[in-house]
């Protein structure tokens, strides 16, 4: 991803001011290509991050004078277990919607790629990228009517014999988190598999050969050729769906709400709720800081674990 | 090759459990579409009197011409305007190697790892004071903005795997940065660009949090956040809810459905290399 | 999401604490607003005027009142934006302060709103059309005071209508279990409860979803009138010094509904049941009791015509008044709105002309309030519109009004009783640490 070969600014600026005329031009041109994209971001992305991190310093309701509140907001958010609760929350979903889509989708690539590599596995890897296409909001809503008492995941448990198991699977304290975390799986399965399987269609076939030509199991060719190769694309999907899982609102927002008693309440939720609710924008802004803290904490060392080899 | 038949089969059965598990949910909100508006119908249950005209009721009381057009905008907006200036900072990052562009590229990709729902409170406030919040630019900017990241890494990865010898072919030939951008990296860039397009229009269509606290009417909203708006309405006429949900997601389905196969052989060619 | 309805009560003490005030010092007013004469009265004037108005999703009142009174004023259309009610407790405060401020609102909340100067003042409105001698004390709930307290000081909404809310009950179901007139007393009613459980029946039907916020909040509160006084409770939701959740009577009636829990009165997923749906299911048939309010009528009439009655609370004490939670659905206008005039007149002619009142009356199911001396019109034979009219007279003559207990704070509904009932259904809470809870949300979301 990003080759950790330091250079010191000072080597730097002799290189600088060593070049010719012509190479400046060039330099200047080629950072005017950059230029527009980096604006955006900066403005958009770059400066409301910082705006977080002032706001979260200070009591403000948004309107009136902004008091400045020193490390109060994240003390409260230390000590006030709803807000706390949401942390906690969140990295419970990370095994729902990263670990699992994650190992589950390395396991379907490569199935797919052994025993279906015609119609059966490009099939396969239509229906199964489909929840990914559509908004999260109408997954939440789709799976809050299958997961009723009268919906469909209680109608086959009865068939099964399984009736004492049927609940209000998004109303029950044990269940709650668990059923938001199963909409995460459907949801980024399809994106994991398709691309961990393109990732494998890159890879050679003649690793593959010479390891079938030895006898290699399934489960060899996965553990020794499969796993280290694809640390690239298994680093960038862990890292979307951690991401997915620690910044989950859409999902939550219209399958429980953050309920029953806080239980799947997550970090997102509870920012919009302290911000556009309660007009609590320090609040709401600490929250924020320590989201985004938290996902640099569990990301950057999967980046760091997946970075490609200096070509 | 030698495939033991039992794991064959086992293959193709793991694949064959996992697309009926996906495909279930689908099924089962479009046959509960079609039961008699009102009713409270189990989950697979085949209605012995189809009520297609549920489709026409949610089609009048979601608003979708509204809904459509609103979202088609925002998607018109912010995909091309993304996909150049991604495409032109990937290009600079990526093939001319800018001086920074490392650090760049680390600043593009810290922006990967932020959440939305960390920079919205900011986001509104900052809306407010330039004036464009509760208009569609609202959505439109700050997406661009947001996608940046994601979109910058995407085309470096295409870019980065570039082979030099093209360019510098060029450069002999007397060409300019701009033409050896223009005449000859983009027309090869044209798989990555084509998934990465598609990629940030399904996921503009898609778009919730940010229309919903940006935007107060919704249908100027983007389709996703309309949905919210019509399931607070419906809830209580499941079949109804039904048919609401599958007309909003219907867009991108197709959508997906067409350009299948550019979207996964374009994600297999513009595959992320880093 | 009917609970969060920011619907203000006056209790008999405030009221008559505010009177008192006022035959004390009859030259302190807080703002004397010029009394105009009939014809100076505020219009909406022959120029074409457009309203810009925010409603909420789900609620056909609004609409109908504004196309009716397009139908009468053709040079008043209006741009109507609705949303559900989740999403405008969370816009209002940017709508209010936004570049176009709505003419008429529905206010999820209004102290904090009043006190940063983003609603209109009506003191004004109210002395031209004569609101202040209208008969209930229907403005009241939507005074705030200088010192941020609700009930007293200048007016900042209106009410479209007055409701009141209950106990509905499935008339053959409740035959089934040998009731043949209201409960008189919480114990009779608990009887019933334990009588229906016996006959396999679900005793009560009532939404526990957090997308809708905790419905158990209606039984509860109706328990806490039901055993102890209201004004506390009227005290603690308009924010008076010291007011607490946590009181000794208000234990016991935590306790009660705790043991109702337990009990098994409730559906078993009353916690992902949302409002609409607990609506439909009983109307289905699925529940003997329902905690609601008068807002619902219309739908149970053609749910279940005929067969849909409704009571008040019963009083723990033989021969007591029963209590009722009961509050206008109250709209604004914003401070810097453009058409505060017409928009002064469409709350006038809400309450007082005839059709707009017997608009309220059949599809709202509401008292439409208005000055005194206006006939309530006429409803349909065996509609339970009847009963809950009736019954806001018995509330109205008792004085034992309440505004709900959700509404003391902007918060107060999501961040504590939602999550606190819930847990309490999923054995979690019980009833001392459920009050416990409560005020300290409330105390910490005060101290902000």
């Amino acid at each position: 991803m990003i080759t950790s070969n330091k250079r010191p600014a000072s080597l730097a600026i002799s290189r600088w001011v060593s070049r010719s005329k012509a190479a400046h031009r060039e330099i200047v041109i080629g950072w005017l290509f950059a230029l527009p994209a980096l604006l955006m971001y900066a403005v958009f992305v770059l400066l409301p991050f910082v705006l977080s991190i002032r706001y979260s310093f200070y009591r403000w309701n948004g309107i009136g004078d902004m008091t400045w509140a020193g490390i109060d907001n994240y003390r409260t958010i230390l000590e006030v277990p709803s807000l706390l609760g949401t942390i906690s929350n969140a990295f419970r979903l990370v095994v729902y919607f990263s670990f699992i889509p994650v190992t589950l989708g390395l396991v379907v690539a490569s199935v797919m790629q052994r025993v279906a590599p015609g119609r059966l596995g490009a099939t396969a890897r239509t229906v199964l990228f489909l929840p990914q296409v559509i908004p999260l909001v109408a997954a939440g809503i789709i799976w809050g009517w299958l997961l009723a008492l009268p919906g469909l995941i209680n109608q086959i448990l009865k068939l099964v014999g399984f009736e004492s198991y049927t609940r209000a699977w998004l109303g029950d304290f044990d269940w709650a988190l668990p059923a938001v975390g199963l909409i995460g799986i459907w949801v980024l399965l399809g994106f994991c598999t398709v691309l961990l399987w393109t990732g494998m269609t890159r890879l050679d076939p003649a690793l593959y050969e010479s390891a079938r030509i030895d006898g290699a199991s399934w489960f060899t060719e996965f553990i020794k050729i499969t796993v280290p190769l694809l640390k690239h694309e298994i680093g960038v999907c862990v890292t979307v769906t951690v991401i997915a899982a620690l910044a989950a609102f859409d999902i939550v927002y219209v399958s429980t709400a953050g309920g029953p008693g806080n239980s799947t309440a997550v970090p997102g939720i509870q920012i919009y709720i302290l911000a556009f609710t309660q007009q609590r924008i320090g609040l709401a802004s600490a929250l924020a800081v320590m989201l985004m803290v938290m996902v640099l904490v569990v990301v950057l060392p999967i980046q760091r674990l997946s970075r490609e080899t200096a070509q | 090759m030698t495939i033991a038949r039992s794991e064959l089969w086992g293959g193709r059965a793991l694949l064959i459990g996992l697309m009926t598990i996906t495909i279930l949910p689908f099924i089962s909100i479009f046959m509960t579409a079609l039961h008699p508006s009102g009713t409270v119908p189990g989950g697979l249950d085949w209605p012995s009197d189809p009520q297609w005209g549920n489709f026409v009721e949610a089609f009048k009381v979601a608003e979708m011409p509204a809904l459509l057009a609103s979202s088609t905008f925002i998607v018109l907006a912010v995909v091309p305007i993304s996909l150049a200036i991604s495409t032109m900072a990937g290009f600079a990052i990526g093939h001319l190697r800018i001086p920074g562009s490392r650090m760049l590229l680390f600043l593009f990709v810290f922006g990967l790892t932020l959440p939305f729902g960390g920079i919205i409170v900011p986001l509104y406030y900052l809306e407010r004071d330039m004036g464009i919040y509760n208009t569609r630019l609202a959505i439109v900017l700050p997406l661009i903005g947001l996608y940046m990241p994601f979109a910058v890494f995407w085309m470096r990865a295409h870019f980065v795997n570039m082979p030099t010898e093209i360019s510098e072919a060029a450069r002999v030939d007397g060409a300019t940065t701009w033409g050896l951008f223009w005449r000859i990296h983009l027309p090869l860039a044209r798989a990555p660009m084509l998934s990465l397009g598609i990629l940030m229009a399904v996921w503009t269509w898609n778009q919730f949090l940010i229309a919903l606290v940006l935007v107060e009417d919704p249908t100027q909203r983007t389709m996703a956040g309309a949905l919210g708006a019509f399931q607070g309405h419906y809830a209580t006429d499941v079949p109804l809810l039904c048919a609401g949900t599958i007309l909003i997601v219907l867009p991108t389905l197709v959508l997906f459905i067409l350009f299948q196969r550019q979207m996964i052989s374009a994600l297999l060619q513009g595959s992320v290399k880093g | 999401m009917i609970m969060f309805k920011k619907r203000k009560l006056i209790s008999t003490a405030t009221m008559l604490a505010v009177l008192l005030i006022a035959a004390q010092m009859p030259f302190v007013a807080v703002q004397a607003p010029a009394v105009m004469a009939q014809s100076e009265q505020p219009s909406c004037g022959t120029e074409p005027v457009t309203l810009n108005a925010y409603f909420e999703t789900g609620f056909d009142i609004p609409f109908e009142l504004a196309d009716e009174f397009t139908n009468q004023y053709p040079n008043v259309t209006w741009d109507i934006k609705q949303d559900q009610f989740a999403n405008l407790i969370n816009s209002t405060p940017r709508l209010l302060s936004g570049d176009n401020p709505p003419d008429l609102i529905r206010l999820p909340t209004m102290v904090s709103f009043a006190e940063q100067g983003l609603l209109m003042n009506l003191d004004d409105y109210a002395a031209a059309f004569g609101w202040d001698e209208w008969p209930v004390p229907q403005l009241n709930q939507n005074r705030v005071g200088e010192d941020g307290t609700r009930g007293s000081g200048s007016l900042y909404a209106m009410g479209l209508n007055y409701s009141l809310t209950g106990i509905y009950y499935n008339k053959e179901q409740a035959a089934q279990i040998g009731m043949t007139e209201p409960p008189a007393t919480l114990a009779e009613f608990e009887d019933l409860l334990a009588a229906a459980k016996d006959a396999d029946l679900l005793p009560i039907m009532q939404w526990g979803s957090a997308k809708s916020g905790m419905g158990l909040a209606f039984p509860l509160q109706a328990l806490m009138a039901s055993v102890g006084p209201v004004d506390p409770i009227n005290d603690w939701i308009f924010q008076k010094a010291d007011a607490t959740i946590d009181t000794e009577s208000n234990l016991v009636a935590a306790e009660h509904l705790q043991q109702w829990i337990e009990n098994g009165y409730f559906p078993p997923d009353i916690n992902a049941i949302e409002y609409t749906d607990a609506n439909a299911r009983f109307g289905q048939g699925e529940g003997v009791f329902m905690f609601n309010g008068d807002w619902q009528n219309a739908s149970y009439d053609t749910d279940m015509p005929g067969n849909v009655g409704f009571f008040l609370m019963p009083p723990a004490e033989a021969g007591g008044s029963p209590a009722a939670m009961s509050a206008p659905l109250t709209y604004g206008i914003a401070a810097n709105a453009e058409n505060p005039d017409c928009a002064a007149f469409f709350f006038n002619w809400v309450a007082s002309n005839d059709v707009a009142r017997e608009i309220n009356v059949t599809i709202g199911g509401s008292n439409p309030g208005g000055p005194s001396g206006l006939e309530m019109p006429a409803v349909t034979e065996g509609s339970v519109i009847n009963e809950t009219l009736a019954a806001g007279v018995v509330v109205g003559e008792a004085g034992t009004s309440m505004d709900f207990i959700a509404n003391a704070t902007s918060a107060i509904f999501a961040q504590g009783w939602t999550p606190e009932l819930q847990k309490m259904v999923g054995g979690r809470q019980d009833a001392a640490g459920l009050l416990e809870a409560v005020q300290a949300e409330y105390e910490l979301e005060l101290a902000e």
